[in-house]
């Protein structure tokens, strides 16, 4: 096991060291970003002194190795636009981000588990046929025209709920929906399909000769192992929506860390893109890890084959 | 010895904020203006993209017009750009001397003015400030001054090493340089400049509440500023979606929104509460970097006055700006120093023709790729459209804005074989800037693009001189130059537009943007009202 652990983590420091690397190198490469901090038609004497202030002066292999060392230690530099450490501009937005992904969560939860469920089990039906369209309108529809329409609507027209921003809960309710409304979408086709195996296998087919209800099949022994891989995605899904939920944001002006990375992009701000990145990509390489120790640990299978 | 300028700005104190005060205002007699209005209510402005932290402070200043809006909240400079003033409204200083040789200039700052802190505005501060500033055109500022003397207890003393005749200009163009701001020196040290943009101290009508960093600002009115502040909670809240900041002022949430975009104009104009204010901005033209190779068809004059002749700038105004730019004669914005009048160019496509056969290009050519800076890009496929009238094809290559800045600014290998640049700009202060940045051989986007010997020789002569009727000579003669020769053909001057809410009080738009002369913005903060329905 010990040694299952060490290779895993060995795994996950490569990850995230190509992580850095990479995307040390796609950011540089879209431009210098002293054009965008300073004012048009800036002497060049002027565009030197904001390179040598952040460190741009020096070469990429000196720039990079500086970065990675920060990182190791903790300390992802300090943002262009914000003049703050990354890392205190990233833990000041977490929150928001949280708040938003678990209402977000929630509500593809509410919508996508029980319409998979029935899709499942009135298979072929009307009920199906609409989950589909639901699904296929999930995940066909953007987030930003939804959410345009929902603020135009509820907001505009029908005055319900305030625009955007953060403070009370009605802010939350548009743009959780908006950004909940596709991954219930993929929860409904995952818990839809999960659900179908389940139904199809031996031992469900075994409560039923049984005797047992059919709501007792359905809820105690089919539902219970059909959400297994919907809870890993719905996991995964939620990290997702921690970390890149850019659109989203943008358009109810959430202030989350996908609008920060948005920022970050769209001012060449390389140390907060940066760092946004490495925070979410550390993230998801320690979850992943987790979940592999875990299923190694419950699953002596895992770590002797792998 | 260089003759100098007979240049002088003096101002008399009764130029000062009180000259615009409002009908509601009364002022006391001490300590200049103690305004008796008691601020009321709040007003939000829907900021149209983030909020960066160094915004807040004038010490780093980058030289744009963006950071305006939250100095003239937030802080205050000796004089500044104001209403229909360009740069020498005295602010802080109630009295401002530029010596006729140019080599000194002289504020005596107003009394009893204080900052946020209470702490009063001192002579010290005024030096420090100067001293310490590091935004754009810091080098040069330095390179100049020689010495900062404290006459007396409230005024201060800039002497020059030779006549600097940009020096009035940059201290009061809060859209061009920062170094007039007075920042309280002591503070400033204490928290560092990190510290100060997270919790700015200024003496500006405004003094901060809360600052949620990128995405929101709350201020409230100080009560020690020297004009009358009628509202008493503003609000600077960043909304990157226009369509968002629109429905906010369609809801009341926000009072002003900025930067609209063209498909939401009808939007506006369709609810009789809302009121669009277009400010003029950026001026457009066209450009043909390496037109210089007499292999390029648009070494010959007469294409480009072709291409001049071609372009519909009514439609293209019309179209991009719902016609509220204004089509112009000049490349350079009529708002800045030595800037010359220019007449309407002519659309007139069989001239056009004509000019195309003379030039031995009768069925036209083809153009590689016609650029326009991001993200303005239906504004490149309208010319790209009319350039067919005479036989110019291209094809519109779009780029995102980083892009586009880093390849003006790598220069001609960056645009091989025939290219037509749609570019923009706007700059405060005086023209020199613009042909500096833009057209002069080696410019921050001109590079070896353009590099027209004669004039970048006339401009030298230019910026060495130090007689002002010589400086007006010489660059009339380069302006009028560039027009003639079509180097540049301009296009429009694009209107920034944006939509005021029902609850200010403004009879029209310009009451809300009283500065729009210099900037887009809807600045002096002091001197917005709330209905008092609101």
């Amino acid at each position: 096991m010990a040694r299952f652990i060490i290779r895993r983590t060995l795994y996950a420091l490569v990850t995230l060291l190509i992580l850095s690397l990479t995307i040390f190198m796609v950011i540089r490469l879209t431009g210098d970003p002293v054009t965008l901090l300073a004012e048009p038609g800036a002497h060049a004497e002027d565009l030197d002194r904001i390179r040598a202030e952040w460190g741009l002066d020096r070469s990429w292999p000196v720039q990079y190795l500086t970065f990675a060392k920060n990182v190791f230690t903790g300390d992802l530099g300090k943002s262009f636009n914000y003049d703050m450490p990354v890392s205190t501009l990233y833990f000041q937005r977490l929150p928001n981000s949280l708040e938003l992904a678990l209402a977000a969560t929630l509500i593809s939860f509410l919508i996508g588990i029980p319409a998979g469920l029935i899709s499942a089990v009135k298979v072929n039906s009307v009920w199906d046929n609409t989950g589909k369209v639901i699904a296929l309108f999930g995940l066909a529809v953007p987030g930003f025209w939804l959410g345009l329409v929902m603020i135009l609507v509820f907001s505009v027209w029908l005055g319900w709920l305030p625009t955007s921003g953060q403070g009370s809960w009605q802010h939350l309710i548009m743009p959780a929906v908006a950004l909940g409304w596709y991954f219930a979408a993929s929860l409904l086709r995952l818990t839809r399909s999960s659900m179908l195996e389940v139904l199809r296998s031996e031992y469900i087919k075994l409560a039923r000769l049984k005797g047992l209800p059919g709501y007792v099949v359905i809820a105690v022994h089919a539902f219970k192992n059909a959400l297994i891989p919907v809870l890993t995605l719905a996991g995964v899904n939620l990290v997702v929506m921690i970390n890149a939920a850019v659109i989203i944001e943008v358009i109810f002006a959430w202030p989350g860390i996908g609008r920060l990375l948005y920022e970050g992009i769209f001012q060449r701000d390389f140390p907060l893109v940066q760092g946004v990145v490495m925070e979410a990509g550390i993230m998801i390489v320690v979850i992943n890890l987790t979940i592999d120790i875990l299923y190694a640990y419950i699953d002596p299978r895992i770590r002797l084959t792998r | 010895m260089a003759m100098v300028t007979r240049r002088r700005v003096l101002q008399a104190a009764a130029v000062a904020a009180g000259g615009l005060t409002l009908p509601l205002v009364r002022t006391a007699g001490v300590a200049g203006l103690a305004p008796t209005v008691v601020p009321k209510g709040k007003m939000t402005l829907a900021w149209h993209t983030n909020i960066a932290s160094r915004w807040l402070d004038p010490q780093q200043h980058d030289g744009t017009a963006t950071p305006d809006n939250f100095l003239f909240a937030n802080q205050d400079a000796l004089i500044k750009n104001f209403r229909d003033k360009r740069y020498d409204h005295l602010a802080l200083a109630d009295k401002f001397e530029f010596a006729e040789d140019a080599k000194s200039a002289t504020f005596q700052l107003r009394a009893g003015v204080k900052f946020h802190d209470a702490s009063p505005i001192t002579p010290e501060d005024v030096k420090w400030s100067y001293e310490h500033y590091r935004g754009a055109s810091a080098t040069l500022l330095q390179e100049k001054t020689q010495a900062i003397d404290i006459v007396s207890d409230g005024t201060v003393k800039f002497s020059f090493k030779e006549p600097f005749l940009e020096f009035p200009i940059l201290m009061g163009t809060a859209n061009v340089c920062g170094a007039g701001w007075v920042v309280p020196a002591k503070y400033y040290q204490k928290v560092g400049k990190d510290g100060f943009v997270q919790k700015p101290i200024g003496a500006g009508p405004y003094k901060l509440v809360a600052q949620d960093t990128g995405n929101k600002i709350e201020y409230e009115a100080f009560e020690g500023y020297y004009r009358p502040v009628h509202v008493k909670n503003f609000t600077i809240v960043s909304v990157p979606e226009a369509a968002t900041r629109v429905a906010m002022v369609e809801r009341g949430e926000a009072d002003i929104a900025y930067g609209i975009p063209g498909e939401l104009i009808e939007r506006i104009k369709g609810n009789a509460k809302l009121m669009l204010a277009p400010v003029l901005s950026g001026s457009w033209w066209l450009e043909f970097p390496g037109f210089n190779d007499p292999k390029n068809p648009f070494n010959d004059k007469r294409v480009r006055e072709a291409v001049s002749l071609t372009v519909d700038r009514k439609a293209i105004n019309d179209a991009e700006s719902g016609g509220m730019g204004r089509v112009s004669g000049n490349w350079i914005n009529d708002d800045v120093e030595y800037v010359i009048d220019w007449p309407k160019w002519e659309t007139n496509i069989p001239k056009a023709k004509e000019l195309m056969k003379q030039a031995g290009f009768p069925d036209g050519f083809k153009v590689d790729w016609l650029t326009v800076v991001p993200n303005f890009f239906s504004r490149g496929e309208r010319v790209i459209s009319q350039l067919k009238a005479i036989g110019i094809q291209t094809r519109l290559q779009t780029m995102e804005r980083g892009v586009y800045l880093k390849r003006m600014e790598t220069g001609l290998k960056e645009w091989p074989g025939v290219q037509i640049i749609m570019n923009a700009t706007r700059m405060g202060g005086s023209w020199s800037n613009w042909y500096e940045g833009m057209f002069k051989c080696g410019g921050f986007q001109s590079k070896d693009m353009i590099c027209v010997k004669a004039l970048d020789d006339k401009f030298a002569k230019y910026a060495t001189s130090f007689d002002r009727a010589e400086r007006n000579k010489l660059a009339e003669e380069i302006q009028k130059e560039i027009l003639e020769q079509y180097y540049f053909v301009p296009v429009f001057r694009h209107a920034f537009l944006n939509v005021i809410g029902p609850r200010l009080k403004a009879a029209k738009w310009e009451d809300v943007f009283p500065t729009h002369l210099t900037s887009g913005y809807a600045y002096p903060w002091e001197d917005l009202q709330l209905k008092d329905t609101a």
